[in-house]
């Protein structure tokens, strides 16, 4: 950007220079032969009026883009305060499932399914690098006799993924933050997993929003309703399902099946929240390191602008007084 | 002894107080629960869940979901409820005649099911509007 803008500049000094000296006019080929000259470096030959144009534009440039990132933080932090609260309300609709079936990520299971939730847009600090390495370490750790799949939510960790995983890739939702996140959504791509993707257990990999700071990586695990019957037997991890007496429907199976697929859609929903939060955070902070940078940038710039500005003028005066000096000396 | 009563929606906290006794709606009946309930877990229909509270009744129309049940502490999870109160009695018996007349008239099974879901939930609510 800095470069084009300093082309530009150029050009726009050309204008300028078609009538005037050689001394500039050449200084002016010299730097459109160079159009990435730094700010700052003097062209060859001390002109100084096509450098100074170059920081200027360059300050430009830095300016437009610190408001550009001020303004997406701003956007961060009010899209932010609107899920928070989303957020916030959701925890309490999966707990009770854990209060009952616990979480056991170490429960034993062959067919594996990864799902990893990302964002769909960037400038969102490490959150997705973070989330695909994290599934990437899932992957080889919950390695059995067939391989795990993964299901992915959201452009970017489609993108990562997609660069060393491409054939263990079952299903990919995007474009799920076009409209705010609901339930009734949710449930409905829950369902397509439901439907397409076999699975003994599903794990769901996202950032819980701690803070606006703090990101933790989670894993959420979804048994299959098979494996909560088997488990539910004696000696098995969901023990205690058995104490329960198990109503509303045909038979335990079909229950169970029930519990598990809404328990399915509350983890997702919750997970999709906390993710959209941290990503919302992560954009925050980054845009405010980003206009933080581009403030101290622009500093810079402005010691380097008037220090070639106040150096020309220099120049200027000593050319007038010694020109004045030498007719005195010659009269 | 009280039971602790817990329904909650994906978007918000229906009710959270203590309640003396509580009768649901699950699709294979009506489930009345006292406290000292022994545990359980049931799924629920779309219907009206009637709760006491020190001696009043008032109901709550949900629109399916799970409840369980453990020592004395009731959670029920739902897509969606709306407690009577919150529900206008006018309003409530249009949408059911409307949902009536589109269930009559509905062609093909996605429409049909649409139909009938529809009609479930808006007579649950008419229910629970015109029972407190």
């Amino acid at each position: 950007m800095a470069s084009s803008s300093v082309r530009r500049g150029v050009s726009r000094l050309s204008h300028l220079l078609q009538n005037t000296s050689p001394l500039a006019s050449s200084a002016h080929s010299c730097s459109g032969r160079c159009p990435g000259l730094s700010s700052g470096e003097l062209a060859p030959f001390g002109s100084r009026m096509a450098s100074s144009q170059i920081v200027r534009n360059r300050m430009k440039s830095v300016k437009s883009i610190q408001k550009i990132t001020k303004a997406m933080k701003m956007v961060a932090a009010s899209k932010l305060r609107g899920v928070q609260v989303k957020a916030e309300n959701s925890r309490g609709f999966w707990q009770p499932f854990v209060a009952l079936l616990g979480d056991h990520p170490d429960i034993e299971s062959k067919k594996n399914v990864i799902l990893t939730i990302s964002s769909d847009r960037g400038l969102c600090g490490g959150i997705n690098s973070t989330s695909v390495k994290f599934s990437k370490a899932m992957f080889t750790l919950s390695a059995s006799e067939e391989p795990a799949k993964y299901v992915i939510l959201g452009e970017k960790g489609k993108v990562q993924l997609q660069r060393d995983s491409k054939k263990n890739i079952q299903m990919v939702v995007t474009d799920i933050q076009k409209m705010p996140i609901n339930f009734t959504q949710i449930s409905m791509i829950a369902d397509e997993i439901l439907k397409n993707v076999e699975f003994d257990t599903i794990k769901i990999i996202y950032n819980k929003f701690g803070s606006v700071v703090s990101f933790l990586p989670s894993v959420a695990t979804i048994p299959s309703p098979e494996v909560i019957a088997r488990e539910s037997e004696a000696g098995g991890k969901l023990e205690q399902l058995e104490s329960y007496e198990i109503e509303g429907g045909d038979s335990k199976a079909e229950v169970l099946q029930n519990l598990s697929e809404f328990q399915f859609a509350a983890m997702l929903f919750n997970a999709s929240l906390e993710n959209a939060c941290s990503e919302q955070g992560a954009r925050m902070s980054a845009m405010d390191s980003s206009t933080r940078n581009a403030s101290e940038m622009l500093e810079k710039l402005t010691l380097k602008y008037n220090r070639s500005r106040q150096a020309s003028i220099t120049t200027e005066l000593i050319e007038i007084i010694s020109g004045a000096a030498a007719l005195e000396a010659a009269s | 002894m009280v039971l602790s009563l817990r329904v909650m929606a994906p978007n918000r906290i229906v009710w959270n107080s203590e309640v003396g006794e509580i009768t649901l709606s699950t699709n294979s009946g009506q489930i009345g629960i006292l406290p000292n309930h022994a545990p359980l877990l049931t799924a629920l229909d779309m219907g009206v869940s009637k709760i006491r509270s020190g001696g009043q009744w008032s109901a709550m129309a949900s629109m399916g979901g799970f409840a369980m049940i453990d020592n004395n502490r009731v959670t029920i999870l739902v897509n969606e409820a709306e407690v009577s109160d919150e529900i206008d009695p006018i309003e409530a018996q249009k949408d059911y005649e409307v949902a009536q007349m589109e269930l009559a008239k509905a062609e093909g099974r996605k429409r049909k099911i649409e139909a009938n879901l529809a009609f479930k939930r808006a007579k649950a609510r008419l229910e629970a509007s015109t029972i407190s």
